[in-house]
């Protein structure tokens, strides 16, 4: 089956600012309405035979629009996918109806072993032929485009090729996916790294950009570590200003997965980025930003 | 120079982050405010913090049980003698309670108490299934009741226990001193189930043990019942099969009817 699409953008209209979804703001949710547009779910946490956890999600499903997000599909391992994985996967999203599902172009384990992290590959011809082929085969079987995002990373291999951005632009057009731009990744890979991080958003397709991550880290220093246990740093701010003004209108959500706040925290945090937004893509400033891309 | 399979690259960063011999180091690039051996480390790291976490986050009472340093040094081993093989991480760890059996064989309370947050685990997303209601059996004919047997919910486990492990989890779920580990006077199982969205257990005797194994086994509740006046008076035996029955019940234990002519 072929998604190539003779449109230039791919990419599906923005439903505005939301939450990463997690089982102590399930109250919050079906209580009463919040002022977040949508939600996404942590696909691994649904993939299970019942319970509490299903019957939270169905009751949310009748209230947000809802994006599936996986950590353990492991797109870059050499292992090959994982024919279990992704059916319950398929299972799921023909539960959930999500908006889109995602995740994250990386490897967690090889040889049967997994280390349930999200491991960074080398930026080079093999494994881009590798991605682009798993995901062929999981686009195809799960009949629509999935979303591939940038991992934080740690160490940078010396068998790479290119860098990271001209690997996820190559992954993205060949494998004809959608990007989730984690912009705090960049921050602290750039930090990690040594680069600069406005190159990394430059060099991105702009129409392949379906979603965007928000997130805290814990700065040691000398480096970073994607940690998703503080509000968002300034600096991902600044970054976050220049994403909207290159990338336009796209899903932002804010992901926090330790020291979780009460759920209005996270609410006037992503207040924030709906107003960083807004003025970047004010049409006044919208024309200015159309004259100097 | 050429590059490594990468396959190769990924086997030897596994293994480092395993403890086995590697030369993964080779492959990573110099350069940055850190050197290689710091940035080999935060993975190494963090392998271990976050498949830590997860045994902390199944094993919560085992782990108030222990203390911090006994909980993190046995998970730790647990850890390098178990690395993970399945997909989804909830599913490491299932073999910490006989591990921690072999590591504490003086002390197997600590295993027992594991296994009920293992299996309470387990209940609250195990599958879905509808309680039969009282008003169901009311309605049966003597005909019926000469046949029927039940189908219990799917969360049901059971298994023979030998010390305190129940008062021990009770006790520290309150926030409270744990008795002593102690053996049990007389034989001794533990239920655990899901009744509605929360997990349930309790511990059972060797009558209702005999009684459930039959049922499960496909027998009817007459032949349970004819079973238990074998063992005790006709009395006590109607008094036993009935506790039992108004106990499965109302603690949402059994999910269907079976042997019954349409």
């Amino acid at each position: 089956m072929s998604l190539k699409s003779s449109s230039a953008t791919v990419r599906k209209q923005s439903p505005g600012f939301g939450l990463g979804l997690r089982p102590v703001h399930y109250p919050d949710f079906l209580e009463a309405p919040q002022a977040v547009d949508w939600l996404e779910i942590i696909s691994e946490n649904y993939m299970i035979p019942g319970g509490k956890p299903l019957a939270m999600l169905d009751a949310i499903l009748e209230r947000y629009p809802v994006a599936m997000h996986g950590v353990s599909l492991s797109i870059g391992s050499t292992d090959g996918l994982d024919a279990q994985y992704l059916t319950e996967l398929k299972a799921l999203a023909n539960h959930v109806q999500p908006m889109w599902i995602s995740d994250h172009l990386c490897w967690t384990g090889v040889q049967g072993r997994n280390a349930h992290d999200l491991l960074p590959l080398p930026y080079s011809e093999e494994a881009l032929r590798l991605v682009v082929r798993h995901v062929n085969q999981v686009q195809d079987t799960l009949g629509r485009r999935i979303l591939l995002e940038n991992v934080s990373s740690y160490l940078n291999y010396r068998s790479s090729e290119m860098s990271e951005w001209e690997f996820l632009r190559q992954v993205a057009e060949q494998a004809d996916c959608l990007l989730l731009l984690d912009v705090n990744n960049i921050y602290v890979s750039g930090i990690n790294h040594g680069f600069d991080p406005f190159t990394f958003l430059n060099h991105l397709p702009v129409d392949r950009v379906q979603q965007i991550h928000l997130a805290g880290h814990s700065d040691h220093g000398d480096y970073i570590v994607d940690t998703h246990d503080h509000p968002v740093a300034e600096p991902v701010w600044d970054l976050y200003r220049y994403t909207c003004a290159r990338f336009g209108d796209v899903a932002t959500m804010i992901e926090r997965d330790d020291d979780i706040p009460e759920l209005s925290v996270l609410i006037a945090e992503l207040d924030r980025a709906r107003a960083i937004a807004a003025e970047t893509l004010a049409p006044g400033v919208q024309k200015t930003r159309e004259a100097a891309l | 120079m050429k590059s490594p399979a990468l396959t190769d690259l990924q086997v030897a960063f596994h293994d480092h982050l395993l403890n086995r011999p590697n030369a993964f180091s080779r492959e990573v690039s110099e350069g940055g405010r850190i050197g290689v051996d710091h940035r080999l480390h935060i993975y190494h790291n963090a392998y271990r913090a976050r498949l830590l976490e997860n045994l902390q986050d199944a094993y919560e009472k085992t782990w108030a049980y222990l203390g911090d340093e006994t909980f993190e040094s046995s998970a730790l081993a647990f850890i390098e003698d178990n690395p993970p093989q399945q997909r989804n991480l909830r599913w490491h760890g299932a073999e910490f309670p006989q591990w921690l059996e072999k590591r504490f064989p003086q002390d197997l309370d600590i295993a027992e108490l594991a296994l009920i947050d293992w299996q309470l685990r387990l209940a609250f997303d195990g599958p879905n299934a509808s309680p039969v209601q009282s008003a169901e059996l009311a309605g049966l004919t003597a005909e019926d009741w000469a046949s029927v047997g039940f189908q219990f919910v799917p969360t049901l486990f059971i298994a023979p226990v030998r010390f305190n492990s129940v008062a021990i989890w009770h006790a520290i779920d309150q926030e409270q001193t744990p008795p002593a580990a102690e053996s049990l006077p007389d034989p001794t199982w533990l239920l655990i189930w899901r009744k509605g969205w929360q997990p349930h257990f309790r511990t059972i005797q060797a009558a209702e043990h005999a009684a459930l194994m039959q049922l499960q086994g496909g027998a009817s509740f007459a032949q349970v019942c004819a079973d238990l006046g074998e063992q005790f008076s006709d009395q006590e035996a109607a008094s036993v099969a009935a506790e039992s029955l108004r106990t499965w019940l109302q603690d949402e234990m059994i999910v269907g009817l079976t042997g019954m002519s349409a």
